[in-house]
């Protein structure tokens, strides 16, 4: 993935969808539930982003 | 040694051998400046809300907002939803560059900055009708460091976007990436500001 505007634009997308999520169950149940939403797609976030760095990792050390 | 200076020259010009010492043939030095400048930030944002956090489930407060504050939850929603489309018309600004389009650069950034000063304003407007200040308790304390923290990189993002509009008009820029890094950064500095404020919106006002 190349690192530009384009890239980070994506990002504020993932992060608005994933905001009206929180907002919506928080407005639609109580807000612990919101923020324990919250929390789980910050760790599933984290987890992603560890895959992705350990593949570029991969990818750059294969190509020495 | 003659090749190798050549092979410098030329570096961005289909060259083959490898970049220069001090470069990265992934990313350029303005991108990773800006992105490791975004880093810096993210944790500068990092310790307000871990401020936030500490005082929200640490301390227990028995309501919070605490009696009697109470926060414009649909007011900074709406400003919440002028910043986010912020981010589309930066983004349609940066692809009708990259396609040529210098009057949709133009009308993309003007419509950026419209926006920006919009969500500012509403802001400034928000905490002189909000009913408590700084001073009370750290509910208040917390409440205008995370949004005025934010609030100044806004005016900062206002600011580069001010520069970039200026040269904009005076026809700096072109569809080549070297050519358009002026717009590119502010772009990307914009985009990380609009992700804040969806955290800040959400941790804040609606948690």
């Amino acid at each position: 993935m190349k690192i530009n505007e384009a890239a980070v634009f994506r990002w504020v997308v993932i992060f608005g969808v994933a905001g009206a999520a929180v907002i919506a169950v928080t407005l639609l149940t109580r807000p612990l539930i919101g923020a324990l939403l919250g929390l789980a797609l910050v760790i599933a976030g984290c987890i992603y982003g560890y895959r992705w760095a350990a593949q570029k990792r991969r990818e750059v050390s294969s190509e020495k | 040694m003659e090749s190798a200076s050549v092979a410098v020259g030329h570096a961005d010009h289909h060259h083959h051998g490898p970049p220069e010492a001090h470069e990265s043939s992934r990313i350029d030095r303005q991108t990773l400046g800006i992105l490791l400048f975004i880093v810096s930030e993210v944790m500068l944002f990092g310790a307000f809300f871990a401020a936030y956090f500490f005082l929200r489930v640490v301390v227990d407060p028995p309501s919070w907002p605490p009696e009697p504050f109470e926060l414009p939850v649909a007011v900074a929603g709406m400003n919440t939803a002028i910043l986010v489309s912020s981010s589309f018309t930066i983004h349609y600004a940066l692809e009708s560059i990259r396609r040529g389009n210098r009057a949709g650069l133009k009308l993309g950034l003007v419509a950026t900055w419209i926006l920006g000063a919009t969500f500012l304003f509403i802001q400034l407007n928000e905490y002189a009708h909000i009913g408590f200040s700084a001073r009370d308790f750290g509910f208040g304390s917390i409440f205008y460091s995370l949004t005025g923290l934010h609030g100044a990189h806004v005016f900062v993002g206002l600011l580069l976007l001010s520069f970039a509009t200026i040269r904009a008009f005076r026809g700096h820029f072109g569809p080549a990436a070297k050519d358009h890094l002026g717009v590119e950064l502010p772009g990307i500095y914009w985009h990380f500001v609009d992700i804040m404020w969806i955290v800040v919106y959400v941790t804040v006002y609606i948690l």
